[in-house]
């Protein structure tokens, strides 16, 4: 029924199931719609937050999938600027997977603040001090930039491609790519560091207080650095996911490995700088405001030293020795573990510096806040995944997101036969 | 604005709330509410979503009967110096929502401008600072009290004490109409200092050594303010937020309560 | 037309680049944050026209001083009148949230008759002329049957000039049961009858008190004149000493140089264990104690019986050893703070439970002010001051017809001033019991002025029942509050703010003082000040009872009796008697002995064992069913009287008092064991079983339950009704067996799990 939309030389399942699985997912889709439309309609009281939660899961996800997003702008400085080639194969669907996280990072804000017909006052009445006021802008250029990213790969659609105009501009978009995405890394180091800074300045908050260089705390760098490591630890959890439902390889191997061991180098150096910046607030910056290591994490019932092991042990030291050694990456199993613990680290990581940092009692006389999202917050969390998944539906049906596929394909044909 | 910069020295409005006579009462809570225009619902048994730009805190002294103790802590908006007028909340607002006045100390809140990332309660260590989880909706013919100084809050938006901000600007009128720059101490109080029926609160400049609130706490204004009373003491000194509010007790336990300590650490008491 | 796909790709894409390079998206943008910014349903206060109006508050018995902020016709702020003697500015959160009674949603609005069943919320609305003739024909017709005696008034106070209205109003009609509901005042009041000899309230002269011992009297909880007595608290701070005795660390004990915790009930004891230790070392004012009292020593009565003297039943029966055992306070502490009361140069010791809304046992206040008269510091600076009523209210006598006069010669209802309890006044406590036992006499009507019975009376269980069985019930409410929900007919009151009224002597002045309430803004609903609604309805009786009113107006008469203070009270909204001086000891005792009396003479004569004064008063049930005992806490955001706690008041409750819609007991962790904090539990009482949840507290005495008073409302609005329990649900009064009055302080109770 679609054939001729879909890219020419590569396989699809039957339209009917095609739309069968959108419906599915458009169903997770339309709860998390119903939810959003309660938030903006009925307000805020429609969350478990409260005045001393006022940052809690939209800030948590916010700042998980722009750090998982990081797969984009990393891999295509790799590719673009540093001139790593083999990741042509794999660049298109880090733009994707970045062009979805960023837009569901946007929408999570436009449902988390408080006025949303007031949103555009960030630029408007910008304050320049605010970390968030650079989170705005770079993460809305930065959008702009993968917008663009992702729009040549919208114009290679078999059909569109067949009109004149689409197919030069698409041309020309490649060929000035090298600059966008120059700028992307640029605006992305900025607005991953600035997430990272937006806990880090609050010197109120003990917990996530960190010293740092100039105007920028250490945070402002680990951000930028985790998500340069487990960014493209994400591209390659979800290429792997991707490849294991459509049944098909889709990008060779040795795309895989060159991208894993970078992330894992990534990783690694991340983990010993986290260490670093981990022993030395423990020893120095908290015990300054007089807090004891303890004192974040025990009288509570979630928040206990785990926690730590789990992100910086379970997630940063395991995965990065896995990801080093050639070995590590060449077990399948192997690899996709460490990806997976890369990528649970960035968002354990993510959730302490935003959830556990409101939780931490400051006044001497108050006791841990504990919460509990709501079901709203739960359903507008999870729209953005099913929205990716539908984009990437789309997007994997009638785009040629993965140059390899048709080769891999007939090589594996090819192999069949002898 | 600036004008006025030129010609008068900048003010520093503070409080010293004395807690040995704080009787936790509540009648500044009230007071609050009612200059300020704050809403109520039908149940605000839920501390952390009810409005109350001042609140009192209970402390005990966590030891068994009957050697007990308890003390209230009224708790308004610090109005936080921070370094140089870098507050906590201030500095992390990205709409400009909220400000430090240099002129008189106070950091402002305008609510039309916020839109409600709530950044600034994140920030904020005392949570001072309110979210409009809510319409404010006050039951039929109710409204009628409400005071045109302070405009009500719509949902959505975050609000904290003012240290009755349009006190300071009518006073400030109403001198400038008889030809004064300056401020007697007690044409503007707060509302909450006013109605303290045990008299634990003073208001009033604490760049102005005349005035009542640096008698009270002798501010080292060279280091932030810190007050250089044996019995004065300001929530969490040691995080640098250089609050505005002090307090008085001559209860150890009190004073000690103010801060946080690391293990065995002994409090050393300024002079 | 045919549309090709490029053509339409075009117009798409160009109309999406021209509206978005247009001013409407921007214009658009800009109008939605601006809606934003105004929206309709957030109201905007009119500016106007500033004003101030100076009143007094009488939500309470304090009688502070307040200046109302208005814009134009509008009162937008309560603030606390400065200088003015009671408050000099400060003002209670109570009379703060004033302007939310007066515009709330809890008020009554126009006359409602009752339409359903009692208490079943169905009303008519009804104009005043009706309503008046209803009441008229109604009180005409048990006139007619001689039945005039069967109709009484409750009221919040017995002076000033509504109070005498009503009085005089029940005196002409043919009625002795005004009653005044009760509180500390009447046993303070009785103090004064049996120990001065004269009919007086007790001033306290705490300004000047250097050395304040207090029996449980929550004196920065909200007794006396609450914000008087803040002020004292702080200006006493390095300059005096507050002794706190409480099982119980309230407020007052927590601010207090020395919390003594007290096995509740036993206050008196602990008093006498003073006495002992005072007298024992001779540590009392001799000049004051030889010369102006009796009883100290061994006396013989009219009839030649011997009595032991005050001295002698101290020093045989109250040693520290003894005392030490009853109260639970070491031996040393009594008799250090025995040597620190009687050492301090102006010691003051005063009593009355919490806030003093129950009067408490007579034995218990006698022996507190015997250690105020050992110290002699009886209408002394900074002592204890008899301080009559203020003299303004001469109106002519009434002429009285056969059916008044006999009328009046019928017994009280509550057994006041009858042969059991010839010296008590009122005895609202007996009331319920009276009405549902119907010994003296059915009774027909009831005016409810002021009060909130229904709600403030306890054992609510038998106080409903009465209001039950009264056929015809008036409330002149303001509010729809308990006592006007459970009425016939509802005669709506002015509020404060609406209306003149005098406000004399606030609770505990040592000075007499009138203040002034007037109306700070015009009656907001179709309602009457009760003093016109008594005149006008005496006036349709005609013949003597009219005659007995010649005013036309409540307004009128109020202007009349105050004559040449009227001006001066419009313009400073109080009277002071500022050359008021307490007499001094040689005038100051009317007692049989003309001395002041450590035993009443009088009250020898009628009792036959004058020691009953002294007998501690046990709480109701029994102690292996109810191992603990459940007594009631007051604290100032919690309004336990007539009036209910207003939205601002309430909001300022702490979740440890009240979470949701349940109350919380607090329980010291050792009684509570079991029990976690916020745990869910029934308390039960003799009277009743209630599910509240536990607050685990450190500074309650183990074996203890503390209860707030001031919630469990049914009748206001949703911003009170069903939050809590009413605390006197679970409990009843135990009726004290020198005066007659409430004693009770506690119950026995018991803590299971819910």
């Amino acid at each position: 029924m679609d054939s001729a939309l879909i890219p020419e030389g590569v396989k699809r399942c039957s339209f009917g199931k095609f739309i069968l699985w959108i419906i599915i997912v458009g169903a997770v889709l339309l709860w998390g719609v119903v939810a959003m439309l309660l938030c903006w309609f009925k307000g805020l009281n429609q969350t478990n937050m409260n005045d001393a939660y006022g940052f809690a899961m939209w800030i948590w996800a916010d700042l998980a999938v722009i750090a998982l997003g990081g797969g984009a702008f990393f891999t295509g400085l790799l590719r673009y600027v540093i001139g790593k080639d083999e990741l042509k194969n794999i660049i298109n669907y880090a733009v994707l997977i970045g062009f979805i996280c960023y837009s569901s990072a946007l929408l999570i804000l436009a449902i988390d603040i408080g006025q949303p017909l007031r949103g555009w006052f960030i630029f408007w009445h910008a304050n320049v001090h605010s970390m968030l006021t650079e989170v705005a802008f770079c993460l809305s250029c930065y959008f702009a930039v993968l917008t663009i990213e992702y729009i040549p790969l919208i114009l290679e659609n078999r059909q569109i491609d067949k009109v004149p105009f689409f197919h030069n501009l698409s041309h020309n978009m490649h060929g000035i790519m090298v600059i966008f995405a120059a700028t992307g890394a640029f605006l992305s180091f900025f607005h991953q560091g600035s997430l990272g800074g937006t806990p880090a300045v609050l010197y109120g908050r003990p917990f996530a207080f960190r010293e740092g260089v100039l105007i920028w705390p250490w945070t402002f760098f680990l951000f930028t650095w985790s998500a340069a490591a487990c960014g493209p630890c994400f591209t390659i959890l979800v290429t792997w996911i991707t490849e294991k439902i459509t049944r098909k390889k889709l990008v060779r191997q040795n795309v895989i490995m060159l991208l894993a061991k970078i992330a894992g180098w990534m990783l690694a150096t991340y983990t010993v700088a986290k260490i670093i910046d981990t022993w030395y607030w423990a020893t120095v910056t908290a015990p300054a405001s007089g807090f004891n290591f303890m004192d974040f994490y025990s009288n509570n019932p979630l928040y206990g030293p785990w926690i730590l092991v789990l992100e910086i042990v379970v997630c940063g030291v395991i995965p990065s020795l896995i990801l080093i050694t050639k070995t590590g990456r060449k077990s399948s199993f192997l690899l996709i573990s460490a990806v997976l613990l890369a990528v649970l680290g960035a968002c354990v990581n993510r959730w302490v510096m935003v959830l556990q940092v409101m939780a931490v009692p400051v006044l001497t006389f108050e006791s841990w806040f504990m919460y509990f999202p709501s079901w709203q917050e739960i359903a507008t969390t999870i729209l953005p995944v099913a929205y990716g998944i539908i984009l990437i539906m789309i997007s994997y049906r009638y785009l040629p997101i993965f140059p390899q596929e048709q080769e891999l394909e007939e090589e594996k044909n090819a192999s069949i036969f002898v | 604005m600036k004008e006025e910069h030129k010609h008068g020295k900048a003010s520093k409005f503070g409080m010293v709330i004395d807690l040995d006579k704080c009787t936790g009462c509540g009648s500044c809570m009230v007071a609050c509410m009612s200059e300020n225009n704050v809403p109520f619902k039908k149940d605000e048994t839920n501390k952390l979503d009810s409005i109350t730009w001042l609140r009192i805190y209970k402390l005990t002294n966590g030891k068994k009967f009957p050697e007990t103790d308890i003390c209230y802590i009224p708790r308004p908006c610090m109005q936080c110096e921070g370094d140089h007028g870098h507050s906590p909340c201030v500095s992390v607002c990205p709409a400009t929502a909220t400000d430090y006045n240099h002129e008189t100390g106070i950091v402002s809140q305008i609510y039309t401008r916020c839109f409600g990332c709530r950044y600034c309660m994140a920030a904020c260590p005392y949570h001072a600072r309110y979210f409009n989880w809510w319409d404010p909706v006050w039951p039929d013919g109710m409204e009628k009290y409400l005071s045109p100084n302070v405009s009500p809050r719509m949902r959505g938006v975050v609000e904290k004490c003012s240290f009755c901000f349009h006190r300071y600007q009518l006073a400030k009128n109403k001198a400038y109409a008889q030809g004064r720059r300056e401020l007697k101490e007690d044409e503007y109080q707060t509302a909450c200092t006013q109605a303290c029926p045990a008299g634990a609160i003073t208001f009033g400049d604490l760049n102005n050594s005349h005035h009542a609130v640096y008698k009270l706490v002798k501010p080292d204004n060279k280091h932030g303010g810190r007050p250089r009373n044996p019995n004065a003491f300001r929530l969490l000194e040691r995080l640098g937020t250089n609050p505005k509010v002090y307090y008085l007790s001559s209860r150890e336990w009190v004073r000690r309560a103010g801060d946080n300590y690391i293990k065995d650490e002994v409090k050393k008491e300024h002079h | 037309m045919k549309v090709c796909r490029r053509s339409f790709l075009s117009l798409v894409i160009g109309g999406a680049a021209g509206t978005t390079l247009s001013p409407l998206p921007w214009k658009l943008m800009d109008d939605s944050s601006i809606w934003t910014q105004m929206w309709p349903w957030t109201p905007v206060p009119e500016d106007g026209e500033v004003s101030y109006v100076n009143t007094v508050c009488s939500l309470c018995p304090g009688g502070c001083g307040l200046t109302v902020r208005k814009i134009n016709e509008r009162a937008i702020k309560i603030e606390g009148m400065k200088a003015y003697p009671v408050n000099d500015g400060g003002v209670c959160l109570l009379g703060l949230s004033g302007l939310q009674l007066l515009y709330g949603p809890t008020r009554v609005k126009t006359p409602l008759k009752r339409v359903g069943a009692r208490g079943e919320g169905r009303w008519e609305k009804i104009s005043w002329e009706d309503a008046i003739s209803e009441v008229v024909k109604k009180l005409a017709d048990l006139r007619a049957k001689g039945l005039s005696h069967t109709v009484g008034c409750i009221s919040d106070s017995d002076r000033g000039t509504v109070a005498h209205l009503l009085g005089r109003f029940l005196t002409v009609y043919g009625s002795p049961n005004f009653i005044r509901t009760p509180s500390m005042q009447d046993s303070y009041e009785q103090t004064m009858h049996l120990m001065h000899g004269v009919q007086a309230s007790a001033g306290f002269d705490v300004e000047n008190a250097d050395f304040i011992l207090s029996f449980g009297s929550g004196l920065i909880d909200g007794w006396g004149s609450p914000v008087r007595m803040f002020k004292v608290n702080s200006a006493l701070k390095g300059k005096g000493k507050l002794v706190q005795v409480e099982p119980r660390l309230s407020n007052t004990a927590a601010k207090s140089d020395k919390w003594i915790p007290i096995k509740p009930g036993t206050e008196a004891a602990l008093a006498l264990g003073l006495a002992h230790v005072i007298i024992k070392e001779s540590l009392y004012n001799r000049d004051f104690v030889n010369n102006y009292s009796f009883g100290f020593n061994d006396w013989t009565d009219d009839r030649g019986r011997s009595h032991k003297g005050f001295k002698k039943l101290v020093l045989d029966e109250y040693g520290p050893d003894d005392v030490a055992e009853i109260t639970g306070i070491s031996d040393s502490t009594i008799i250090a703070l025995a040597r620190s009361f009687a050492r301090a140069s102006k010691p003051l010791a005063v009593c009355g439970r919490g806030q003093g809304n129950t009067p408490g046992g007579l034995s218990e206040f006698m022996a507190v002010h015997a250690l105020n008269a050992l110290v002699g510091n009886i209408n002394k600076k900074g002592g204890v001051w008899a301080v009559p009523d203020p003299d303004y209210i001469r109106w002519p006598e009434v002429e009285m017809d056969i059916n008044a006069a006999k009328g009046m010669q019928a017994n009280r209802i509550d057994g006041a001033g009858g042969k059991t309890y010839p010296d008590s006044r009122y005895l609202l406590n007996r009331f319920p019991e009276a009405v549902n036992s119907g010994k003296e006499y059915p009774m027909k009507a009831l005016f409810v002025v002021g009060a909130n019975p229904v709600y403030t009376i306890p054992d609510s269980k038998a106080v409903k029942e009465a209001f039950d069985k009264i056929p015809f019930v008036v409330s002149f409410s303001s509010y729809m509050d308990e006592t006007a929900a459970n009425a016939d007919l509802i005669l709506p009151n002015h509020v404060f703010l609406e209306r003149y009224e005098d406000v004399p002597m606030p609770a505990g002045l040592q000075k007499p003082i009138v203040g002034f309430s007037k109306p700070v803004v015009k009656p907001q609903f179709n309602t009457r000040h009760v003093g016109d609604v008594i005149i006008q309805i005496a006036k349709s009786f005609g013949g003597v009872i009219a005659d007995a009113f010649p005013w036309d107006n409540y307004e009128a008469c109020l202007q009349k009796t105050l004559g040449n203070k009227w001006n001066a009270l419009n313009k400073e909204g109080f009277w002071l008697d500022s050359n008021f001086m307490a007499k001094g000891w040689k005038r100051a005792f009317s007692t049989p002995s003309g001395k002041f009396e450590f035993f009443s003479r009088a009250f020898a004569a009628k009792n036959e064992n004058l020691f009953q004064q002294f007998r501690p008063v046990e709480p109701e049930g029994d102690e292996g069913r109810f191992p603990l005992i459940l007594i009631p806490y007051d604290y100032m955001r919690l309004a336990s009287g007539c009036i209910g706690d207003p939205p601002f008041a309430i909001k300022t409750v702490e979740d440890t008092v009240l979470k949701g819609d349940d109350i919380l007991v607090e329980v010291n962790p050792k009684s509570g064991r079991g029990f976690r904090e916020g745990d869910q539990a029934i308390l039960s009482t003799p009277k009743g079983a209630v599910k509240v949840r536990v607050h685990l507290f450190d500074g309650i005495m183990p074996g203890l339950v503390a209860m707030p008073r001031g919630l469990g409302h049914t009748a206001y609005d949703e911003y009170l009704a069903d939050k809590g329990i009413n605390f006197n649900e679970l409990i009843g009064p135990v009726e004290d067996p020198a005066s007659g009055l409430d004693a009770a302080w506690g119950i026995r109770a018991k803590l299971t799990r819910a």
